[in-house]
């Protein structure tokens, strides 16, 4: 085999070419190791045609092979689904706890805003803000309500109202 | 070989009777002792930890946050971690100790536990986002190691003082303490969470199970925080005016009953409840009791108008200003003798007599069914905590003269919730509805035990419109119509030409009727002559009224009069709630200066007379239920302040009478009872509003108090509120600002 290897790779000969190369050379090796008479070997190719070989065909062993692939591929494809699935429920379980978290801290700074608005809302800052802006409270008969409905289930007085300014 | 056969069994038989022995052991560990092993691994292994709620928000009437919890951040070290605990202690300190009187935060104290703990010790506990601020900056700059923050609840009260007695406050163990946190408290609290851990050996958690906490649930209350504000904005106003020791104002909507401003002095702030005291907490409107004196009359006048015993115009005699009672005599106000006058006119003039015998006309029997039918002598049913349901004893237990002393409102106590609710019967055409302070429809078993996850829509109080149909459990029907509208138009007489003058007001119609009540002495049990209660109760506009005010001040100093001290807060309050709501003006309105009221000749005010029965305010007080908060008054020895001076009884002449506070009820005979008494080195902490920095220096060193200032400039809040009663010493805590 190693003289198969060695001279196919030197050069493009023919099979036999190189078995008798080979016959050569080893008659060679072997005269140099020859203690007296020695049976000469010799190489003889022999060539193998399998060509003629035909596997035959088995149709149940066939089937059987072909079932027990679609079987696994079955069961391949539903451990990938599985898989899928759980580890995408598990990513999602994650997104989730993570968008909850934000959520809840969003919700967290609105309760904080919130607490800010009533803060700077309080009646009493904006009373004392307004007095130190000049503001006055206004005096009766000063504001006028546009959208006051009047009040038709008070009795009505018969009587002659000046017209009131808006502003005194 | 036998014998080796033998010894071979015998081996055999040897490794048998281990072996079964070992199974027996294992029968009795894991099957008979089972239960035992495994309840033994659950204590060692399993924890619990409590997760806190998040405690539930109160709203006013138009969802403005009353009561909130945010979450703040609390500092805590691991000492482990810490090389120079005391270094440490006293830079921390240095920033987390604000208020000088928690004495947590100081240096000492933080040092003893980063000393004491191993793994954890708390440094300063829901700081504010400033202090976390610096704290944080102090870690940033490597000054200290081994802080850490954790977050926690923090109940914040926005509107500060406003309502602050109503509201109540919350203690460092987010438990309720007072006013609604506390009566509400399992509804506001929530349902803690549980987290349930699994641990080995080495203290490695191995599972847990968790269950979330529930949060509390959100009220909405009937308060109007901007009427709130008016109402104790005209408080204040006539606490500088007279010193007094506490004021009560209550504004009613007279259509549904609701209450729409419930305002007290002294307050607190509840966000600084250090600073509280029980007295503060004291809710006056539910809780204390006083005889009203002439506001009363208005039962006695609507019982015989509605039992058609007497008219608006009819005459009455009022036999000179003099009548007398079972041997009793009873005279009007000094100077006044009135002969045949109209019933309205009576009215107007406060006339002791007329009411007398108004009352008598009407029959003890109906006129007892028209005062209980009226709200007095049982609890309103309020939302708040500690009412008591006032002093009345039954008409089986009157003496011969109680009519008499009752129909002048003597001989009976009430409470202020109680008095603006009879206005507002009157107001609203005689039908009694009880007051509230939630809306509807939250804790009456109405509404799930779910929270709702919208929240409610606000809910403005909008004037005008009819009594509710249905009518609100409790109420019923008290006088007619018709009888309603002519006291009405009598008490908008007494408001035009008779002693409530000072309660007029500007483009709108009022009416109420005032009154001027002697307090009893808790040292001699007698009425006192320098002691007096004050008050007004009014409705407005009068034609169609929208609100009802009670106005209460207990011990004004200087004029004592409920037409001079009362009745202007009641005009201030009235006035800017009507122009608050728009309503429109019933009548004209003319200029401020037309309108000053400095020139109206004040008609003196019923003068508080000694007629009345103490004993008989005694008796009422010991025929209240045991956990009326009347009888639960503490015996408060205090030797500095209290003086037993035992005071001639004054049956010769005049019998004492008059009108008192109740507030402290003691009963006649001599045996063991609760009196509250105040200390009589107690000091009276002034206003130092707007006041600059030295004027406040020099106030508190003259008034005998330490004062602590933060910012500059005037004054803008101080604590605690002018009025209070502090023992010497105390310091006032002030925040100026420009």
């Amino acid at each position: 085999m190693a003289a198969c290897t060695t001279t196919y790779f030197e050069a493009g000969r023919s099979w036999e070419a190189r078995v008798a190369e080979r016959n050569a050379e080893m008659m060679t090796r072997q005269a140099l190791r020859r203690r007296g008479m020695r049976t000469p070997e010799f190489a003889f190719p022999k060539h193998f045609d399998n060509s003629r070989l035909v596997k035959t065909p088995d149709p149940v062993r066939a089937r059987q092979i072909s079932l027990f692939s679609k079987a696994i591929t079955v069961l391949f494809l539903l451990t990938m689904v599985y898989g899928l699935q759980h580890f995408s429920a598990i990513e999602g379980g994650y997104r989730v706890e993570s968008e909850k978290q934000v959520r809840e801290q969003l919700r967290e700074e609105n309760r904080q805003l919130r607490l800010s608005e009533a803060q700077l809302t309080e009646p009493n800052r904006i009373d004392r803000m307004s007095r130190e802006l000049g503001f006055a409270e206004p005096q009766p008969g000063q504001m006028v309500q546009p959208n006051a409905a009047p009040d038709v289930s008070a009795p009505a007085l018969a009587q002659v109202v000046p017209p009131v300014s808006a502003v005194q | 070989m036998p014998l080796k056969l033998a010894r071979f069994w015998l081996i055999c038989l040897f490794f048998l009777v281990w072996a079964i022995l070992i199974v027996l052991r294992l029968f009795w560990l894991q099957v008979v002792r089972h239960q035992e092993y495994v309840e033994r691994a659950q204590r060692q292994q399993q924890r619990t930890f409590e997760v806190a709620p998040r405690r539930g928000v109160l709203y006013d009437r138009n969802l403005h946050e009353l009561a909130m919890t945010v979450q703040v951040d609390s500092v805590f070290a691991v000492p482990t971690e810490i090389a120079d605990k005391q270094a440490t202690a006293h830079a921390l300190a240095a920033i987390v100790h604000i208020d000088p009187d928690d004495i947590q935060t100081t240096e000492v104290q933080i040092a003893a536990r980063l000393v004491a703990g191993h793994s954890f010790a708390w440094v300063a506990r829901r700081v504010t986002a400033e202090t976390s601020a610096r704290v944080k900056e102090l870690i940033k700059s490597g000054a200290v190691k081994g802080i850490y923050f954790q977050k926690e609840f923090q109940r914040f009260y926005p509107d500060n003082e406003i309502a602050a007695q109503v509201l109540g406050y919350v203690g460092l163990d987010d438990a309720g303490l007072g006013g609604l946190e506390q009566k509400f408290e399992p509804l506001l609290h929530g349902v803690s969470g549980r987290m349930y851990t699994a641990m080995d050996a080495r203290r490695h958690v191995l599972g847990s199970t968790e269950s979330e906490p529930e949060p509390g649930r959100n009220l909405t209350l009937t308060i109007d925080e901007n009427i709130q504000f008016m109402a104790e904005r005209a408080l204040d106003h006539a606490m500088e005016r007279t010193q007094a020791a506490n004021a009560t104002v209550v504004v009613q909507d007279v259509h549904t009953g609701q209450i729409l401003a419930l305002a007290i002095r002294p307050t607190f702030n509840p966000n600084l409840f250090r600073h509280a005291t029980p007295e503060l907490l004291r809710n006056h409107a539910v809780s204390d009791v006083y005889e009203p004196g002439s506001v009363f009359k208005l039962v006695a006048y609507s019982a015989a108008l509605d039992q058609h015993a007497a008219a608006p115009d009819d005459m009455i005699d009022c036999q000179g200003g003099q009548i007398t009672i079972a041997g009793r005599t009873i005279h009007d106000n000094q100077g006044e003798h009135f002969g045949r006058i109209t019933v309205h006119e009576a009215l107007e003039h406060s006339s002791d007599v007329a009411a007398i015998k108004l009352a008598m006309k009407v029959g003890q029997e109906r006129f007892y069914q028209y005062i209980r039918d009226f709200g007095f002598g049982a609890r309103t049913g309020a939302e708040l905590p500690g009412e008591t349901r006032g002093l009345l004893r039954p008409v089986n237990k009157w003496e011969s003269s109680s009519i008499g002393s009752i129909a002048m409102g003597q001989e009976v106590g009430v409470t202020p919730l109680q008095m603006v609710s009879m206005v507002s019967t009157i107001a609203n055409g005689g039908v009694y509805l009880p007051p509230r302070v939630l809306m509807p429809g939250q804790v009456d078993g109405t509404s799930t035990g779910q929270q709702s996850a919208v929240p409610r829509a606000p809910m403005p109080f909008k004037p005008g419109g009819d009594l509710p149909n249905p009518l609100p459990p409790g109420a019923h029907r008290v006088i007619s119509t018709l009888a309603a509208a002519q006291m009405r138009k009598m008490m908008e007489g007494v408001v035009l030409f008779g002693t409530g003058r000072q309660a007029q007001l500007n483009g709108y119609s009022s009416g109420g009727k005032t009154g001027t009540a002697q307090k009893i002495d808790p040292a001699t049990h007698l009425y006192s002559k320098t002691m007096h209660i004050a008050s007004f109760a009014g409705i407005a506009p009068v034609n169609n009224p929208i609100i009802a005010v009670a106005v209460i001040i207990d011990s004004p100093k200087g004029a004592y009069y409920g037409a001079a001290i009362s009745a202007p807060v009641f005009a201030e309050v009235a006035q800017q709630v009507l122009e608050y709501l728009a309503v429109p003006h019933d009548i004209s309105v003319r200029s401020p200066h037309a309108f000053s009221k400095a020139g109206l000749r004040m008609a003196e005010d019923d003068a508080p007379q000694q007629t009345g029965n103490i004993s008989a305010l005694y008796a009422a007080a010991n025929e209240l239920p045991n956990d009326d908060p009347l009888r639960a008054a503490v015996v408060q020895a205090s030797a500095a302040g209290q003086s037993a001076i035992a005071r001639p009884s004054q049956t010769n002449a005049q019998p004492p009478g008059g009108a008192g506070n109740a507030k402290p009820i003691a009963p006649q005979q001599p045996a063991p009872t609760t009196v509250i008494v105040s200390s009589g080195n107690a000091l009276r902490v002034p206003s130092l509003i707007n006041l600059p920095v030295r004027k406040v220096i020099e106030q508190a060193a003259a008034a005998g108090l330490e004062v602590e200032i933060t910012g500059n400039g005037t004054v803008r809040e101080q604590a605690p509120a002018p009025g209070t009663m502090v023992p010497p010493g105390t310091k006032i805590v002030v925040r100026c600002g420009r």
